[in-house]
């Protein structure tokens, strides 16, 4: 059973990754278009992310909730150490939920829809970066388990794990993820104008995505991060990341012939691969302290719990999954049968 | 004021704001399921057009309660890891389960709200009760989870081990009944009057009087019915709190020494220090029969318990008093409106209307105040009887800050979120085209 929860949490990290960041990536794009192409941005957001919206968010419940019941000994250290990025992810995430609903079911449009906009468009694009930041202070190796060093400042054990450069570089990397990620979806739905638009955007990102990339690794490995020095020896997470790079040209085939359902599914390919090189790479050591690697599969709950929590993600899985593929295919997210 | 005390009003502060949300998003889709359903048989455009309201607010709601809910998932552990640490596992599964309502709540708006036109008639107006069901489902297992800190159950706990857990049996914990069972009332009384107030003043202004006086209706009825099970369902309550939380009884009925028939005081000033209640009424052999069905059976003072295990008498007290005051109030705002069904000529009168609008807040500071008596009736237990609430708070210094930050944070939302409900009424009034 103990697979079975992690194999749902590693699924809605992957589904959070890759929903959530296209929800996110939709306001980053909306950010950096032309004024001109914003008013349409807006209006195309809405059509394709409104259905899905929530629901797309809620994989990180579900997320936080196998982590809390399941991995107690790593939701501790995640809710304590990175207390001020969480924050922060939460005020982001506040802030452009609140903003997209306000500024589509507002029963008046005058002058408040610029501060929706803007909020909605500056939370899309803080809240993937804190989650970066957050995510690389798990495996820089630089925190401080309090127990071990009750000399340390507030500074060290609480500010510096995730406040660094690398913080930053993973941030952006992740964020770019998330633009490259909506734009590819957005190009689908548009038509005429606003698809050269977001071809355009969507070939940016992309190019953004992996020079980012490039910086991070390199940085990385000239600072010394142990992650990733043992990303760029392990020949499974560098083959993936190359697949993930080649498979760009085919991508870029299926978008200009408008196959529009393929260029999704091979986007979504390129981001199961990137997260399984990342995750393949340190397996089952996911955090990696000052001075210990911490495995997911130590310290967990007691059998019953696990037992029981399997169950419940099975069965609420087979409830979940048809109706959300249901939602996606009726609203027209993941499969064309015509075109009308 | 301490670390401990910060985190302690962030919580309270949070989960007061989230509970707003979570009950309008819990009862709201109901009204709108009422009047889609009306639309659906008469089509009246008038159903239309308040169905189509009713739908925005949800939305709005539903947005700020997903957001403050999704805070608060990450604040219980942020704030408490010494609590979730060991509680996680255990009352993992209502989390769990809960997760899954959520989602099949969000799936159901994702149709209901952009299926106009799109989808059969019925399958659209049935994802509408979906909303519905799975937020109430959603409501109840958190609440489960809740109970649970007042009732402990399915876990044996040795030298500070949680050992032999069984996550069903915490689930189903001695206290979930009746307080899940409460607190839906709750959430059908406080959000019936609420939005029942709400057109209760548009029609008191004679503003869109037809369409106004069918949202009163669907509402008032619906409101009546909870608010007149709402007190038994409260005497369920107190009886079980006397059975599994002797002190919480005597702290809410500010009862300081142990009593065989034991006087009921209604109102009362509490000198806390002096333990002493003044200004009070007091009725003879009361509180021994509603606690225990019984004239003369004995009731537990709080004298009786170690010092460090009392709660803070008069805060709760007080709160209980506002909690059975309002009940008592809204019940008789249900008599008013049962009468007015024969006395058509009510109808006319200012005033009627201005006793709905008093009401419409009340419910939800009756839910404020239940909490209150329920949170704070616990202290000092986090885990009543297992773990203290100081040894849960978070080593992170500095929770004044993140206190601060929530306030200014949700006090701009909540003012946002009145703004754009006048604003939806505003355009409700606008007559039909
Ligand atoms: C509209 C709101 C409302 C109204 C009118 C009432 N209550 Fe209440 N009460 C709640 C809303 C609430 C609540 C917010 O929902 C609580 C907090 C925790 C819970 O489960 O329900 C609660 C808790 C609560 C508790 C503590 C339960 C516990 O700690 O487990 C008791 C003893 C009562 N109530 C009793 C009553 C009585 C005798 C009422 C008589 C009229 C009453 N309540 C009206
Ligand atoms: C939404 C309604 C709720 C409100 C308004 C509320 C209110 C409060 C208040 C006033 C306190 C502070 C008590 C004190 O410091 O004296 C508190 C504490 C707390 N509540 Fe609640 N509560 C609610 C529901 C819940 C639920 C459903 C849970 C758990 C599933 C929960 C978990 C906690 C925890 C962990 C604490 C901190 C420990 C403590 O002070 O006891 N609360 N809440
Ligand atoms: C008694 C207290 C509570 C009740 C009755 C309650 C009920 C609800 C309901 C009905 C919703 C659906 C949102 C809506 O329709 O507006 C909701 C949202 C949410 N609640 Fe609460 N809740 C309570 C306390 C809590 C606590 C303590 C937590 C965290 C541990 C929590 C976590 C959430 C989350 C994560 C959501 C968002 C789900 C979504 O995206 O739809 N709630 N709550």
């Amino acid at each position: 059973m103990l697979y079975v929860v992690l194999f749902f949490l590693l699924f809605s990290l992957l589904l959070y990754v890759m929903l959530g960041g296209a929800d996110f990536g939709a306001g980053i794009v909306e950010l950096f278009a032309s004024k001109n192409n914003r008013a349409n941005t807006r209006d195309i957001i809405y059509k394709v992310i409104g259905p899905v919206w929530e629901a797309n968010h809620i994989w990180l419940i579900i997320l936080l909730v196998i982590l809390w019941v399941a991995f107690p000994v790593y939701f501790n250290i995640i809710v304590i150490y990175l207390h001020i990025p969480l924050t922060l992810v939460l005020l982001g995430i506040t802030i452009r939920g609140v903003a997209f609903v306000f500024r589509h079911y507002d029963a008046v449009v005058d002058k408040s829809q610029f501060w929706y906009n803007w909020l909605f468009r500056i939370g899309s694009f803080m809240t993937p970066i804190f989650l970066g930041l957050s995510f690389s202070a798990l495996i820089n190796g630089k925190i401080i388990l309090i127990e071990d060093h009750p000399s340390a400042s507030f500074y060290d054990i609480f500010i510096q794990p995730w406040f660094n450069v690398f913080g930053l570089l993973t941030g952006l990397f992740y964020a770019s993820l998330c633009a490259f990620l909506a734009a590819t979806l957005l190009i689908g739905e548009s038509e005429g104008k606003s698809k050269q638009h977001f071809s355009k955007s969507s070939a940016t990102f992309t190019v953004v995505l992996v020079v980012v990339g490039f910086i991070l690794l390199t940085y990385g490995y000239s600072f010394e991060i142990k992650f990733i020095q043992d990303f760029i020896v392990n020949p499974l997470a560098l083959a993936s990341v190359a697949l993930s790079g080649i498979l760009l040209i085919p991508l870029w085939k299926f978008i200009k012939q408008q196959r529009k359902i393929a260029s999704r599914y091979l986007a979504g390919i390129q981001v199961i691969l990137i997260l399984f090189a990342a995750i393949v790479t340190h397996f089952p050591y996911f955090i990696i302290t000052s001075n210990e690697e911490i495995s997911i599969l130590e310290n967990i709950a007691p059998e019953s719990t696990i037992n029981n929590l399997g169950w419940m993600l099975i069965i609420g899985g087979s409830i979940i999954l048809p109706g959300l593929f249901h939602l996606m295919k009726s609203f027209k997210m993941i499969k064309i049968l015509e075109k009308s | 004021m301490e670390n401990l005390d910060y985190a302690r009003l962030q919580m309270a502060f949070t989960l007061g704001f989230h509970i707003i949300f979570a009950c309008i998003g819990m009862v709201m889709p109901f009204f709108m399921v009422v009047s889609h359903y009306k639309y659906l048989k008469t089509r009246n455009p008038i159903y239309k057009k308040l169905t189509m309201a009713w739908l925005k607010g949800v939305a709005i709601f539903f947005v700020t309660g997903a957001v403050s809910g999704t805070a608060l998932s990450f604040e219980l552990g942020m704030l408490w890891p010494g609590f979730m640490k060991h509680a996680g596992p255990i009352i993992g599964m209502p989390f769990s389960l809960e997760g899954a309502a959520f989602f099949v709540e969000a799936i159901a708006l994702g149709f209901y709200l952009y299926g106009w036109n799109k989808l059969p008639e019925k399958f659209h107006w049935f994802t509408g009760v979906i909303i519905g069901v799975a937020g109430v489902a959603s409501g109840i297992l958190v609440v489960s989870a809740n109970g649970w800190m007042n009732a402990p159950s399915g876990f044996d706990y040795v030298n500070g081990e949680f050992t032999n857990i069984d996550p069903v049996k915490a689930l189903l914990n001695p206290a979930w009944f009746t307080q899940a069972l409460h607190m839906t009332l709750a959430a059908f009384v406080a959000t019936s009057f609420g939005v029942a107030g709400i057109h209760a003043y548009q029609i008191y202004k004679n503003r869109n009087v037809d369409l106004h006086l069918k949202a009163f209706k669907i509402t008032i009825i619906i409101g009546t019915i909870a608010a007149f099970l709402q007190p038994i369902s409260g005497d369920i309550s107190a009886k079980d709190v006397a059975k599994r939380q002797p002190a919480k009884l005597a702290a809410l009925e500010a009862h300081y020494e142990t009593q065989k028939g034991a006087p009921l005081y209604i109102g009362g000033i509490v000198d806390q220090e002096n333990q002493k209640v003044s200004h009070k009424i007091a009725i003879p052999k009361a509180l021994s029969f509603l606690a225990f069905g019984d004239f003369d059976a004995e009731v537990k003072g709080l004298n009786d318990f170690p010092e460090d295990e009392r709660p803070p008498v008069a805060i709760v007290h007080y709160a209980f008093q506002i909690m059975v005051g309002l009940g008592v109030a809204l019940m008789l705002a249900g008599i008013i409106y049962l009468i007015s069904i024969k006395k058509k000529s009510w109808l006319q009168c200012k005033y009627y209307w201005l006793i709905f609008v008093i009401m419409a807040p009340m419910g939800f500071l009756a839910i404020e105040a239940g909490w209150v008596v329920t949170e704070v009736g616990r202290q000092p237990w986090i885990i009543h009887q297992v773990m203290k609430t100081k040894d849960a708070v978070t080593p992170v210094p500095g929770m004044k800050y993140s206190f601060f930050f929530y306030l200014v944070l949700y006090s701009i939302l909540a003012i946002t979120v009145t703004w754009l409900m006048q604003r939806q009424i505003r355009s409700l009034n606008q007559k039909i085209d």
